[in-house]
């Protein structure tokens, strides 16, 4: 164990090798319901060269590399260790933005860059990035790109993987390469520039499309050390309104429409607990607002930059509310319990200190999948079901529906608040995230980001697929050192 | 080397009697002068290889049952939807042309906006088929009379939409896909059974292996079924016309509108391009009668959109001083197509490009807003389906520079390499003398904008042989000013290392060659391993570059 020390202190310096038993407890677990394993080392890396050198050791050693980008707490079990003497790569002192360039709205950031960070230096040049819900304060940009959290605008997700293009990545076995248009030029990005090149285009860099072999891979495949993204103009206006409604399926209607029409910069729909979680600073608060606030809000924000905003804005409020009454909704500037404003400041921005969905209970387990809008309904409908057989609370159940890919599909998240402290209820919830996360798949919910549990459930529904990713795999990763047994059937 | 009659037989019994032929005549029509770049012809005094035999499958069980033909006998296979390019065609003297013509259903997902398509479904039909329920869809460069399948998969298929709607990889979303060993795989929620609304994972994308910047132009197996996603279209359902052919217009109403839009310098040119790419103002956005010349423009679209029009009318056109007037207000030009979903929508519209135009010192070309012109160039961007236009000058075209990258960094060069196409235009007469630049391209390559590139039209005769070298060798000082700018490959070269001219595959040892000094070498060494792993008999062709990894051990 002590040359093991010396060679990965040999890597990566004594001062960023770390064996304490304290740190090592840290990462053996995660808030989800995944099994604690203990890691070996925790090492810190500072570069891409380390983390090619650090690979490299691994498949000499056949040792298993995790690594995690994002501060604690995490909670889908993809940074504990499946297998012992794991190492995990802690990335997030990679902190580096490495280049804004507002010509070609684009930016690039190291893996331990957080969207705080980013949005501040990207506004200075009159710019952001599209976000995920509310992440957390010290969520990885990378990460969460590189996992495919959905937006909260689905019209410019043109492309799956949006908002990241390029990437460098070492891959499982030590090889280095830049994918996408970056692949094709010289393998240094100063010099890229210099040849005018800005790592825009994501696809490729040949036949084959790199950046979907690391996309949604909990780390399995490689280490992404940079990755570019596409940014949008910062607002000049931002507008939001919120559409109530009694049952989801109300609201079908109006969200198709709004996607066809190509109207406004974000969309989502939630139920009153889920809208009431995110707008509630207390337990106390969230219960209030649960009282007080519909059953189901569709959140629709407008937004313009420096084309004629004031025009583009007026005709987009003309249009949307003409398409609210063809589809019997009522598009308010607030609803009981919260104002537009409000939950679009809250929906854009970094969580406080305590992640917001922890706010209710103090943890959580989040069920989410991929479907279409109108097959919601009849997920929705199971999961109560399967909520009352379980004795959870209904009530309690937090509902996100938010579509991307330009619509074509959305993703699902059922969040259920438990009490961490309370065996029972954790039980309770463990045992039902179990029984819905198969319900659920049974009922033709798809695991694309199939962590934990439903790495099972969905890689057994596809043998094709998995025999696939086992090929993938054998090229990217021969020796199996990345995240060993995520992504497996067990 | 003819196929044995077990081999023959074999084939003929998954697919039938009707659907197989060794005829010679009927193997002949397979055959394509090679071209290096996409959907060209290209400057090649050669022909692909003569197929022992063509098969016509008609489901994927048949096209699997094929595979598995060729994987014991070792034969090579390709296959091919509407044969545009020559990319379809196979490369060695032991191969199996298959036709894909049978399999062509369109089924229609109006709410989640997109159509499951089998390999022969065209861009028109597709089209034809999503307008009747309030949809369109990214019709490529290469027009609407080619398959959509083939496009989104097996190339790159942008074109002038793109900028709304993405470009094909972008639009994907289930596969089916029958690959080299014969397996199926069906790509994210589609291979559980789940539906076809996401092509991705589950976890790293399979797909991915499959579809790159382009794709593997048919050597990674047939696709056999796609789900692509479709767009808004709040136009009529039936898509109606007027005028006579050849020069159909249209006029869907007030909401529908197409202009060219003019500049003073490349700079304005640029900075409008990038106000395009940063709003959601262009439904459609290309660089399309450029093509015919910097020079001739004005001429030939006036040509065109007469249905009487004769490219002899183009002398005395060209000493017509409106003409003459207007070719020259609109040497730096694009059109575009907005599209209002409704009235307020169309005014901001309206008021956007105007804008632009006020900030860049721009104009819109008069001659383009005259009724006819208007209502031809609005059919023209909104269907693509006048690729005949392309040949039309000498019978045949092949695109040179290309000029992929960013616009700021094109604008640089553009006009030197404009110059450098005239200069061989006055001094050769191996391509027509249309004005220097006949780029010609879209807006945006890829959805939202961002990336562009830039093909110079030059027009040869195929039939004359002075002519094929000739553009054959402006190509080499097209690749040098490529070179020079670091362009990449130059748009007549893009696939020269993946078929050679004389229209048989490369070997192993050639692409070693290639690929080994590259920038990145692993890219290729990457595909080769994944050659191995999904086509173990290399049975379909060299257009995908490996490079064998043991060629970079030390």
């Amino acid at each position: 164990m002590e040359s093991m020390k010396q060679n990965l202190v040999d890597i990566v310096g004594a001062a960023n090798v770390i064996d304490s038993p304290e740190v090592l407890a840290s990462y053996s677990k995660d808030e989800s319901f995944a099994t604690p394993m203990k890691p070996w080392f925790v090492v810190k890396v500072e570069n891409a060269e380390q983390v090619q050198k650090l690979v490299r050791w691994a498949n000499e050693t056949k040792t298993t590399l995790v690594p995690v980008s994002s501060g604690a707490p995490h909670f889908k079990g993809d940074t504990v260790p499946s297998v012992p003497q794991s190492v995990i790569v802690d990335l997030s002192g990679m902190k580096k933005i490495i280049s804004i360039n507002r010509q070609q709205r684009m930016c690039i950031i190291e893996p331990g860059v957080t969207y705080g960070q980013l949005q501040e230096a990207l506004a200075k040049e009159g710019m952001t990035l599209s976000t995920c819900l509310r992440p957390r304060a010290n969520k990885s940009v990378l990460t969460s790109v590189l996992e495919v959290e959905p937006r909260l605008n689905c019209l410019h997700q043109f492309n799956y993987t949006e908002p990241v293009r390029c990437t460098e990545v070492t891959f499982g076995d030590g090889n280095q390469i830049f994918t996408g248009e970056a692949g094709n030029g010289p393998k240094d990005l100063q010099k890229q520039w210099e040849l005018g090149k800005w790592q825009v285009h994501s696809n490729g860099p040949a036949a084959t499309d790199m950046l979907r072999m690391v996309l949604q891979a909990q780390g399995s495949m490689g280490i992404v050390t940079w990755a570019s993204m596409k940014c949008e103009l910062l607002p000049t206006i931002k507008k939001m309104y919120l559409a109530p409604a009694n049952k989801s399926t109300d609201l079908e209607d109006f969200v198709y429409k709004a996607i066809w029409a190509r109207i406004g910069d974000k969309l989502y729909v939630m139920n009153k607990a889920y809208l009431a979680s995110l707008m509630g600073e207390t337990a106390e608060e969230i219960a209030e607002l649960k009282k007080v606030m519909p059953n189901w809000v569709a959140a629709f924000g407008l937004s313009a930059d420096i084309l004629l905003p004031e025009l583009k804005v007026s005709a987009q409020e003309h249009d949307i509310m003409e398409y609210a009454k063809q589809t019997g909704v009522q598009l308010l500037p607030r609803v009981p319990g919260a104002s537009g404003e409000a939950v679009l400041e809250k929906s854009i921005n970094p969580s406080g200190d305590t992640y917001w969905k922890q706010t209710a209970k103090g943890s959580f387990q989040d069920i989410f999948f991929i479907t279409t809008l109108d097959r919601t309904s009849k997920f929705i409908e199971a999961m109560y079901e399967l909520a009352i057989e379980a004795g959870y609370p209904t009530e309690d159940i937090g509902v996100y529906i938010q579509p991307q890919h330009m619509g074509t599909s959305v993703h699902l998240e059922f969040n259920l608040p438990y009490d961490p402290n309370n065996a029972k209820e954790a039980k309770k919830v463990k045992d039902l995230y179990a029984v819905a996360s198969r319900e659920m798949s049974k009922l033709g919910g798809y695991y694309a980001r199939p962590y934990d549990i439903w790495a099972n459930i969905q890689l057994n529904k596809d043998a094709q697929s998995y025999i696939m990713l086992q090929k993938m795999k054998d090229i990217f990763d021969p020796n199996n050192i990345m995240n060993t047994g995520k992504l497996t059937i067990k | 080397m003819a196929f044995s009659r077990e081999i023959y037989k074999a084939l003929e019994d998954i697919v039938g009697k009707d659907n197989i032929s060794e005829n010679i005549s009927v193997c002949e029509t397979y055959r394509s002068i090679p071209a290096q770049t996409s959907a060209h012809y290209g400057p090649s005094e050669h022909w692909t290889p003569l197929p022992q035999a063509v098969v016509m499958p008609g489901s994927t069980e048949e096209v699997q049952n094929i595979i598995k033909v060729c994987n014991k006998y070792g034969i090579e296979f390709k296959a091919s939807t509407t044969f545009y390019s020559t990319m379809g065609y196979i490369g060695s003297d032991f191969a199996l042309q298959l036709d894909m013509r049978r399999m062509k259903s369109i089924k229609i997902d109006a709410k989640n906006m997109c159509a499951i398509v089998e390999p022969f479904a065209i861009g028109a039909t597709v089209q034809a088929e999503a307008m009747k329920l309030g949809l369109n869809l990214n019709i490529p460069g290469v027009g609407c009379s080619a398959s959509t399948l083939a496009n989104f998969s097996s190339w790159v298929a942008f074109g002038p939409n793109s900028i709304s709607m993405g470009q094909g990889s972008e639009n994907i979303l289930g596969l089916e896909w029958v690959l080299p060993n014969g397996d199926v795989i069906r790509t994210g929620s589609l291979g559980s059974g789940d539906g076809w609304f996401c092509g991705e994972g589950p976890g790293p994308s399979q797909r991915g292996l499959l579809r790159g910047i382009f794709g593997t132009a048919g050597s990674s197996g047939v696709c056999t079924k796609m789900a692509v996603r479709l767009h808004p279209w709040p136009g009529p359902a039936d898509f109606p016309t007027y005028g006579m052919a050849p020069a159909y217009k249209a006029d869907w109403g007030p909401n529908f509108k197409c202009y060219t839009l003019c500049y003073p310098d490349w700079k304005s040119w640029a900075r409008s391009v990038q106000y395009f790419h940063e709003s959601d103002v262009a439904y459609t956005g290309h660089r399309q009668f450029n093509m015919f010349g910097r020079d001739l423009k004005g001429a030939m679209i006036e040509i065109i959109s007469n249905p009487d029009g004769q490219l002899a009318d183009l002398e005395e056109l060209l000493e017509d001083e409106y003409i003459k007037e207007q070719t020259e207000k609109m040497k730096l030009d694009y059109q575009i197509v907005i599209v209002g979903f409704s009235e307020k929508d169309m005014e901001y519209k309206e008021k956007a490009v105007d804008y632009i135009l006020e900030q860049t010192g721009g104009w819109k070309s008069e001659m383009m807003l005259d009724k006819d012109k208007h209502d031809y160039a609005l059919l023209y961007m909104t269907r693509l389906g006048h690729k005949n236009l392309n040949y039309v000058f000498c019978g045949s075209y092949e695109g040179i520079f290309g000029l992929s990258s960013n616009v700021w960094k094109t604008i640089e060069v553009v006009e030197d390499a404009a110059a450098l196409k005239r200069k061989w235009e006055q001094d050769y007469n191996h391509i027509a003398a249309t004005g220097g630049d006949s780029s010609m391209g879209s807006l945006s390559g890829i959805g939202g904008g961002g990336a562009t590139g830039w093909e110079f039209f030059a027009n040869f005769d195929a039939y004359d042989k002075e002519s094929i070298r000739g553009v054959y060798k402006l190509s080499d000082e097209t690749q040098k000013f490529h070179n020079k700018y670091a362009f990449g490959p130059d748009f007549c070269r893009w696939n020269s290392d993946l078929r050679r001219m004389d229209g048989y595959n490369f070997t192993q040892e050639e692409h070693n060659e290639f690929y080994k000094d590259s920038a990145q070498p692993w890219v290729f060494a990457y595909q080769y391993k994944i050659r191995e792993a999904i086509n173990p008999n290399n049975l379909c062709g060299s257009y995908f570059r490996t490079l064998d990894p043991k060629c970079l051990e030390n």
